[in-house]
């Protein structure tokens, strides 16, 4: 008997394309609630606020160890705002359809990486060069480093040029998924919003050859942003971390920092779309489908987590070698021991716990609860890992000539300015972003059009369920 | 593996090698041979790369033509207090015992020769074939010692059988144990005492005395071993102790 | 893109269980000449237990050459199963299903023929009951439950164990199918085997329910058993080259890349032996090529994470180390062979979408993958032991006996034997699973396109 005897038509309740463009691209967004404009507000002044703190930071600077905390910071920003767009590229090589409404809200994730290349350059001054002190000590004494034979300031010059080209692909990325948007705000909308949305649509008009050409500008840019993503983890993580400690050997560590940078990324898409939908009026457009999914992988990312931090620890507890017993006594047993399992209980076991339960998973309530206590958590975690670094060893030559670390440093807490700066940037990045959505559509428009006319409602046999068409 | 405190026993047995004595004569590879019943290393063992020498002696050549010197380095399990190829072994055939010395039971290795992996100093030996003395040299086995077959990791075991005798003796004879009493085969047969065997916990034995020497170091100390066999750096006489680290 | 075959019930019954309910002519033959190269293989093993593990070509630093290295490759060829069925299960590919049996038959054999080399290299494999279970806790003699080598056991035992009833719970309706089209000692047999199928709603939400808990269950187990696999080589600090935190998902990855390329080598040869083009069409191969452009990416970061560490802690003899591996005799000729097969061949073909369709050009460059891969195991394996640490008196090579070459060779012939033995019995298509991917699967007309579309649970 052939399926489509047994497929009657089932009443469809989504919002049709015409309310989904009036809402998303028309009239309907030319007014800012004041909630948000207070919001907004707020995020300037702890930015500014931020900005001092760095600024102080500088006036009182008594050595490497007091700019832990700012190096946290970025690397928590880049954790979080770099590993957005992943969860918009990775679904879409797997050409789901729950991802489509949420790709906008991942995507804009990259205008951050932005705000974090620029906000690393003052840290950039604090980072020492690796081969310092090669005139005094002799030309192979240098600090360990991926940059083997490298030119005076490597570490530096490196990082910048990586994470300038990471945000530049993230932004191509989110300007190119934004494009039929802009051509919808240049037919639908009014005022300064029609003006900037003619401008950046440059001509597109839904042409066959058109949409052919942005597809493969979507393709392209998302896997060169995603191999970025891996190599800014890689050396960050490295210059900025693990150089910084003698004798630590780690190969897992920049997967394990991209690993927490999947799972940040799905933690700020699931607050997102919980933001979107309390503040933002999408409740039609997501909802408990995108949750469901976003929450399964969040699980996902979370159990993994804990399976790259256990592979470095196992290696190390088993080994005992001075390097080993190093390693673990300054990251896990020794000054830091009670932050990390705050953030074992944070990152691993609390999320854990939540998210296994099917029905806390599949709702809107259940997800975003999960995601801040990530986030929290992971904020403590590159606490742990980068204060602990950039205190490890007090003196730019001990740092050059010590082999392994033999005294571990003090715990270090942080200061009112560190406070600021903690507070301060993650607001900077936050309010970039929002800035931004007062022209782009929080959900994509062309996405939502898209599923629609590719799924259906149908009843089959006695059920309701969803026809979904898949055209390659 | 066995940490300080649960230590029971009254001793913790050790060596101490002096490399600037060592002239490399082996004699010590010869008398170790000869003591513990070790498989002849003939030429086709040789050639499969699977002799055996609880105790090697090394030579390393240092300095240009014509002034051209040699460096020997004995070196044999160091009995490691943090020894990798312990808790690697699936059926604890060996293990660290309350004396200080890292044993090997023979009839529960099972030979997956994970141990021998783990030794970083290269001192453990697999049995490939079933070893085989001639006619003539099987009276010249010391029944004191276990004889392996096929299949079994063997490595130096400071002469096990040699110190439970001396303490057996001792006993028997209502006498207290005294430095030098009890001896390996390579300590007694060295010609220039640069082996010296002892026990760390007894405070006026030769090994506690040469411990403290300035010249002393252990090999690939990184590792984190805490072996139980100390090194003394040979003495150049152009002035200031080399060797040292390998 | 969808290259679907609109069937009906009775022509897949009859194409699918050609091989069971008639026997090819091909089959006698080939089972014959297998199991010819299989009692050669025993016969090695009983000449090994005999005259000793003097006869392989292991000495001393080398203690472990060709058999771990195989056993590795086998378990890492076992990872194809869960990555196939259960993986691809959860995410809901619809292109995962002529494939899902075949690829959990092929982890249960192969883990069945990872298991023989740990046992068979021991130095006394007689007394291996010290090592694995039965325990004799009455007399005090323990495990070491901190080797490693306790930990693979058990890992590998649940793996084995998790995946032998994901196979007997995916197989009980073609089962029913079976006993209701067979006669005689078959019919017998089928009706004991298939536990009283009938293929009624209970049965079908109970089978499905139990798929889904088991594709669930086995995720950790997926992770966890090459992981731990490979802590056999990373925890020892002893070993350069070895001593190293990434081993784990290096080797899980490594597992993943090894196994889906096998199961494509499968696919190729059941598509080709069987005649089962209606099920078993490009666009699987094409799937599977894409899923493997990503795995072998992934694959390719970890692998220079690794081999950039040793240069990266500047420490004299990792990097001593990685200089002998990789340029000098003989190991460059190896890691360049590694290099082309594994990764660098075969990934640029597939990225291209003809390559990816051609059945015949993904056969073969899942062969040269596999070959990579195993070589990648002996690189990793061998040249760490034979320069172990500073002391060159004991630095050796290797030289490989043909005894182990034998055994090698007697292993794929185990597991492909395996393989036709249980086709003969089993249909090794899911008919269950095609029959739904059509009940599922119609055409929808959107604008003027006309479009194959799928059935979805709604969330």
């Amino acid at each position: 008997m052939a399926t489509s005897s047994l497929i009657t038509d089932a009443p469809d309740n989504r919002p049709s394309n015409i309310e989904a463009t009036a809402l998303l691209a028309g009239e309907g967004r030319t007014a800012i609630g004041t909630g948000l404009k207070r919001f907004m507000w707020l995020l300037a002044t702890l930015s500014v606020i931020g900005l001092v703190g760095i600024v102080f930071r500088f006036i009182n600077d008594d050595g490497r160890q007091e700019w832990g905390y700012y190096a946290a910071t970025l690397a928590w920003m880049l954790t979080v705002f770099g590993g957005a767009p992943m969860v918009a590229i990775a679904p879409a090589i797997a050409k789901a359809n729950w991802v489509r409404p949420v790709a906008r809200i991942a995507s804009l994730g990259a205008i951050a990486t932005a705000v974090i290349a620029l906000l690393m350059i003052p840290l950039l001054f604090k980072l020492p060069a690796l081969t310092e002190f090669s005139e005094v000590l002799g030309d192979d004494v240098r600090r360990k480093s991926i940059w083997f034979d490298s030119p005076r300031y490597a570490p530096h010059f490196w990082n910048v040029l990586v994470l300038l080209t990471l945000a530049l692909v993230g932004i191509a990325m989110a300007y190119v998924m934004a494009i039929p948007d802009f051509a919808a705000i240049r037919d639908h909308g009014s005022g300064w919003k029609q003006r900037w949305g003619k401008k950046l649509a440059r001509g597109f008009y839904g042409r066959p050859q058109q949409w052919e050409w942005l597809k493969m500008r979507i393709g392209i840019t998302g896997a060169i942003y995603f191999a970025m993503l891996l190599f800014t983890n890689f050396t960050f993580s490295l210059d900025f971390a693990v150089s910084l400690v003698p004798g630590w050997k780690d190969s897992v560590f920049p997967f394990y920092h991209t690993i927490s940078s999947f799972q940040a990324g799905l933690a700020f898409v699931i607050i997102g779309v919980w933001a979107a939908r309390r503040w933002g009026g999408m409740n039609q457009y997501v909802g408990h489908e995108q949750m469901w999914s976003l929450g399964k992988f969040m699980l996902a990312t979370t159990l993994l987590w804990f399976y790259f931090f256990y592979s470095s620890f196992i290696v190390f507890w088993y080994g005992r070698s001075e390097s080993d017993s190093a390693t673990i006594k300054l990251l896990v047993s020794g000054p830091y021991v009670y932050l990390f399992w705050t953030v074992f209980f944070l990152v691993f076991i609390i999320p854990w716990w939540i998210m296994i339960w099917n029905k806390v998973r599949d709702s809107v309530w259940g997800p975003p609860i999960a995601a801040f206590i990530i986030l929290f958590g992971l904020f403590l975690d590159r606490i742990r890992i980068y204060v602990a670094s950039w205190s490890a060893v007090p003196d730019d030559l001990e740092l050059a000539t010590t082999d392994i670390l033999q005294e571990m440093p003090d715990t270090m807490w942080p200061d009112v300015f560190d406070v600021f700066i903690m507070v301060g940037l993650p607001a900077l990045g936050l309010l970039s972003i929002l800035l931004v959505t007062r022209l782009v559509p929080l959900v994509s428009l062309w996405e939502i059009q898209q599923s629609r006319l590719i799924t259906k409602p149908i009843r089959f046999l006695r059920s309701h369920v969803m026809l979904v068409g898949k055209p390659d | 593996m066995v940490t300080a405190a649960e230590r029971v026993s009254s001793h913790k047995w050790g060596m101490v090698v002096d490399v600037d004595r060592c002239t490399g004569c082996q004699a010590c590879v010869m008398a170790c041979q000869a003591e513990n019943n070790i498989p002849l290393s003939t030429e086709d063992l040789y050639r499969q790369k699977r002799t055996f020498a609880w105790i090697r002696v090394e030579r390393y050549w240092y300095g240009d033509f014509p002034d051209v010197k040699a460096r020997f380095i004995p070196i044999m399990c160091q009995h490691c207090e943090n020894a990798p190829c312990e808790p690697v072994c699936p059926v604890f055939a060996t293990y660290h015992n309350t004396e200080g010395m890292n044993v090997q039971i023979y009839n529960r290795c099972v030979g997956t020769r994970y141990c021998g992996n783990g030794c970083p100093y290269n001192v453990r030996f697999f049995n490939y074939w079933e070893p085989v003395w001639p006619t003539t040299l099987r009276n010249q086995l010391n029944p004191d010692v276990t004889v392996r077959s096929r299949g079994i990791m063997e490595k130096c075991s400071f002469c096990v059988q040699r110190i439970r005798r001396g303490v057996r003796e001792a006993a028997r004879d209502g006498r207290d144990l005294q430095d030098g009493d009890i001896g390996t085969a390579c300590t007694d047969a060295c010609p220039t005492n640069a082996l010296v065997f002892g026990d760390y916990n007894d405070e006026n034995s030769r090994v506690s005395i040469m411990a403290k020497d300035d010249r002393k170091y252990t090999h690939l100390d990184k590792l984190n071993t805490d072996p139980n066999v100390l090194y003394l750096a040979q003495v150049d006489a152009t002035g200031g102790a080399i060797g040292g680290h390998e | 893109m969808q290259q679907r075959r609109i069937l009906d019930e009775f022509t897949i019954n009859r194409e699918l269980l050609r091989g069971n309910l008639a026997t090819p002519k091909w089959w006698l033959p080939t089972v014959l000449g297998l199991l010819v190269v299989v009692l050669f293989g025993f016969t090695l093993m009983g000449i090994m237990f005999n005259r000793g593990l003097g006869v392989t070509g292991l000495s001393r630093p080398v203690y472990w050459g060709l058999f771990i290295t195989t056993f590795v490759f086998w378990v890492g060829i076992s990872h194809a199963g869960i990555m196939i069925s259960a993986i691809l299960r959860l995410t809901q590919a619809e292109w995962r299903r002529p494939v899902t049996r075949a690829a959990e038959l092929l982890t249960v054999f192969s883990l069945l023929t990872a298991l023989f080399f740990p046992l068979i290299h021991a130095g006394r494999p007689w007394r291996i009951f010290y090592w694995i279970t039965p325990f004799d806790f009455s007399r005090g003699i323990f495990p070491n439950a901190r080797s490693p080598l306790i930990w693979d056991p058990f890992a590998i035992g649940t793996y084995l164990t998790g995946s032998t009833l994901f196979l007997y719970v995916a197989l009980l309706p073609d089962l029913g199918v079976l006993r209701d089209r067979t006669t005689g000692w078959k019919h017998s047999f089928y009706t004991v085997a298939s536990l009283g199928w009938r293929g009624n709603p209970r049965q079908w939400r109970l089978q499905t329910v139990a798929g889904i808990l088991l594709s669930a269950l086995m995720l950790p187990i997926f992770v966890s058993v090459h992981s731990i696999v490979s802590w056999d080589f990373a925890v020892t600090p002893a070993v350069e080259g070895w001593h190293s935190t990434v081993f784990a998902p290096y080797f899980v990855v490594g597992a993943v890349h090894s196994g889906v390329s096998a199961v494509v080598t499968m696919m190729a040869l059941m598509r080709w032996l069987w005649g089962w083009d209606n099920y078993i069409r490009p666009e699987h191969f094409d799937a599977l090529g894409r899923l493997l452009i990503v795995v072998a990416c992934a694959w390719l970061g970890l692998t220079f994470a690794e081999l950039i560490f040793g240069v990266y802690s500047l420490e004299a003899p990792e990097r001593a180390l990685r200089e002998m591996q990789m340029f000098t005799w003989p190991w460059n000729l190896l890691f360049l062979i590694f290099f082309l097969t594994a990764f660098a061949i075969p990934v640029p073909l597939w990225f291209f979408k003809r390559v990816r369709n051609n059945i015949a050009m993904m056969f073969w460059t899942s062969i040269l993958v596999n070959i990579g891969m195993w070589l990648e195991r002996f690189l990793i394996i061998v040249p760490g032991l034979s320069r172990k640490q500073p002391f060159v008196f004991t630095w050796d090579s290797y030289q490989v006996s043909p005894l182990e070459w034998g055994l090698l060779l007697w292993s794929f012939a185990w597991v492909l034997m395996l393989m036709l033995l249980f086709s003969k019995f089993f249909p090794l298509i899911p008919l269950f699973e095609t029959k739904e991917s059509q009940v599922f699967t119609t055409d929808v007309q959107i604008g003027r396109v006309t479009m194959p579309a799928v059935i979805r649970e709604l969330d």
